[in-house]
């Protein structure tokens, strides 16, 4: 099960450049047809940092493995974005992930694992462009 | 038509999104799309061997759609915050329904920041994912 003791530890780090490709293709799988998402010129949609962060970062499963959280029962139980500017098609962005909170809450029905992970986006001047809070439940068996 | 920074007040309600219905194809879209491979969302044998009675949505699906609710109210880059909890499951066959209302309204700089609580809720009125966000309106 997750502990306090990994709370601050950074999980995982991680650069790519954001393609007009890869954001006209998500904003497509929304069903968003905002002409702001093609092109060459293009800015990403809110959520779009979320497919970013999978493909920048590297891990996946193993990630939830080394959380000590139980994949099976893993749910996403909330997201928070804040924005300092929107992403934008050609910038390169680096990544680093980073766990921000680890606590538990016992009901009638057993315990529940939370773990919240933060991941903070710069732009290559090393701005801050986007931070995201990621919360993650899963069941203690 | 985005929220005109002037006449935005607290109560107000934004402009409503209707998305859907939701179907296994936008499903099976979505998880490549957003690098998500859960079988959860395309598998309706896994889902119901998880104790599911078959697939549902990503709740990362249900959050896009608020984005793009957000953006019509707001216009791109005027977004600041956007937080959502994934409180109950979306089903195929749902319409999903993106709303809101105002919060909070206060000045900072050249803009007017102003708080809201969003939801999503299908065709039965239930709330789906709940959440809240900042948006950071021109003041021209």
């Amino acid at each position: 099960m997750p502990s306090k003791d990994m709370i601050g530890r950074v999980l995982t780090t991680g650069s790519a450049t954001v393609t007009a490709e890869h954001v006209a293709n998500f904003a497509q799988a929304l069903g968003d047809d905002h002409p702001a998402y093609r092109g060459a010129d293009a800015t990403a949609p809110l959520t779009y940092p979320i497919a970013f962060m999978t493909q920048a970062m590297a891990g996946g499963m193993d990630t939830f493995l080394e959380l000590g959280l139980n994949f099976m029962t893993l749910v996403h139980g909330e997201q928070e974005f804040e924005y300092l500017r929107p992403v934008r098609v050609g910038e390169t962005l680096s990544l680093t992930g980073r766990i921000a909170d680890v606590y538990d809450k016992t009901g009638s029905s057993g315990t529940l694992d939370f773990v919240v992970l933060e991941t903070e986006g710069r732009d290559q001047q090393g701005r801050p462009v986007f931070l995201s809070r990621n919360t993650l439940i899963s069941k203690r068996t | 038509m985005p929220l005109d920074p002037r006449t935005v007040r607290v109560g107000l309600e934004l402009p409503p999104l209707r998305k859907g219905p939701i179907t296994r194809e936008m499903l099976k879209e979505y998880g490549p799309a957003a690098g998500d491979p859960n079988p959860m969302h395309v598998d309706d044998e896994f889902a119901r061997n998880a104790g599911y009675p078959g697939v549902f949505a990503h709740g990362m699906l249900s959050m896009g759609f608020l984005g793009e609710f957000l953006v019509n109210a707001a216009g791109v880059g005027n977004v600041r915050r956007l937080k959502a909890r994934f409180a109950k499951l979306t089903w195929p066959g749902d319409v999903v329904t993106c709303a809101g209302t105002v919060t909070a309204v206060r000045d900072e700089d050249d803009r007017r920041i102003v708080e809201c609580d969003i939801w999503t809720e299908t065709q039965s009125g239930e709330r789906k994912v709940i959440g809240s966000a900042t948006l950071a309106l021109p003041r021209g």
